[in-house]
């Protein structure tokens, strides 16, 4: 019986993931559309399939990357949601591996998908929230928050962000921190790879040095 | 050519805008309620979600800020609705940037909003900054269920490996984010370590003091306080 649930709770959330994400991609893809056709300006396909190309060549397998990072850390159902409002690494994984901890959720459980649902579905509400408050106070803001001396906080928020979440989840299990730590800032000393690609490299060194740990007791 | 401005403030983008934001609203609402009513059938206690909603929506507002920032850095050149769709779903402010340099680039024109940025170079840019971006919902509609498939075997096979799995790739996630500021230096490195500081002293306090509010508001408190010290580092 609570296995017949659970399999149906799961199918619900990939036929809503995969319809609500299929309307989503329409309504982008509608965008472009509908600037062409309703002012019947038509940029040289030619030019605009080139393009599209060559950034798709980065990004696809980045997609793909991406997604099998990703996936374990939210659960499919926060994957849907979090992939199409985007600001996943920055903002909605921290927020829900963050929610789990309060909650004394075991990120590997069955009650971490409703968490990290709960959690993504929330930051993402508020992130659209802000974004439209932006939209609709944008002449009295913009003096606000273009103010010089203020720049240096909205600069340093990822360092802010991650400093606090690095020393709470290196202090919780060093030894999964060190070998991931070692590597990106090697690489970072070395050259500067974007983020987004370095994520998914990094997850799998840091992956594969766990493994060798787990298969030899010494986590 | 009709100037482009006048094509990018229209009221009909406004209006799509507005339907896309109106979407992703009720997108995640259901998505809350869905996961909200199987926790209450699990028997998940109540308090526990919300404590899962507080943290999030606060933690979730103050990173949101230099999104609308990048939103009023590009207001000028591509108008208010079309930033507000792309810096609302997928991307991020730097690739909307680049790809929407990209698209200027290939009709020709150095940079966006530069001289010769006509409507048909918008329609340009908005083209490449849309289908650079296709690639991942695609992958998800029609791979997703495959893959958390094949992550739940896994944790069938061997529990214990798939929480120290997603550890693992957490841990490989912030690296990636710890490291800049510590090769760099300067600034970013001051504001990294207070963050680390203010976060230990907080958990210090939640556990040696029982301050058990703070547990939920630790993150943000410590993000809020280490950002505004960086104001300070910056005025030396």
């Amino acid at each position: 019986m609570k296995n017949n649930s659970e399999i149906s709770f799961d199918s619900r959330i990939h036929i809503l993931g995969r319809s609500t994400m299929s309307i989503g991609f329409l309504l982008l893809l509608s965008i472009p559309l509908i600037i062409s056709l309703v002012w019947n300006i038509f940029p040289p396909i030619g030019k605009v399939a080139s393009g599209a190309l060559s950034l798709s060549l980065i990004m696809i397998p980045m997609g793909i990357a991406e997604i099998l990072t990703y996936t374990p850390l939210i659960g499919s159902g926060a994957t849907y949601l979090g992939f199409l409002t985007g600001n996943l690494s920055n903002l909605k994984i921290p927020a829900a591996a963050m929610a789990l901890e309060i909650t004394e959720t075991d990120p590997a459980s069955d009650d971490a998908e409703i968490i990290s649902i709960i959690s993504v579905a929330t930051s993402a509400i508020v992130s659209a929230v802000m974004i439209f408050l932006g939209v609709l106070l944008m002449v009295p803001l913009s003096p606000i928050l273009s103010r010089p001396e203020i720049q240096p906080a909205f600069d340093n928020v990822l360092p802010a962000l991650f400093g606090a979440l690095g020393a709470y989840w290196i202090l919780k299990s060093w030894k999964l921190a060190i070998t991931p730590l070692v590597i990106t800032i090697a690489v970072f000393l070395v050259a500067d790879v974007p983020t987004s690609a370095m994520i998914p490299i990094n997850a799998l060194l840091s992956i594969i040095a766990a493994r060798i740990l787990y298969k030899k007791g010494l986590l | 050519m009709k100037d482009y401005l006048s094509v990018a403030n229209s009221n009909l983008l406004f209006v799509i805008a507005s339907i896309i934001f109106v979407f992703i609203i009720a997108q995640s609402l259901i998505f809350f309620r869905t996961a909200w009513k199987e926790g209450k059938r699990r028997g998940i206690d109540k308090s526990r979600m919300l404590k899962a909603v507080k943290s999030s929506a606060v933690l979730s507002i103050v990173p949101s800020i230099p999104i609308v920032i990048s939103l009023i850095a590009m207001a000028p050149v591509l108008g208010i609705p079309f930033p507000w769709i792309r810096l609302s779903v997928i991307g991020s402010a730097s690739y909307e940037l680049m790809a929407a340099g990209m698209g200027a680039n290939i009709m020709g024109v150095e940079g966006l909003g530069g001289t010769g940025y006509t409507a048909e170079v918008f329609s340009s840019s908005a083209w490449i900054m849309t289908l650079g971006t296709i690639s991942a919902p695609l992958i998800i509609i029609f791979f997703l269920k495959r893959i958390s498939g094949g992550y739940k075997k896994i944790k069938n096979k061997d529990s214990g490996w798939m929480e120290t799995l997603i550890m693992a790739a957490y841990m490989g996630l912030i690296a990636v984010f710890i490291a800049p500021p510590i090769t760099k230096g300067g600034i970013g490195l001051y504001t990294l370590l207070s963050g680390a500081v203010l976060m230990l002293l907080c958990t210090f306090i939640e556990k040696r003091l029982n301050v058990r509010w703070l547990k939920e508001f630790s993150l943000s408190l410590s993000m809020v306080g280490a950002m505004a010290l960086s104001i300070l580092y910056a005025s030396f």
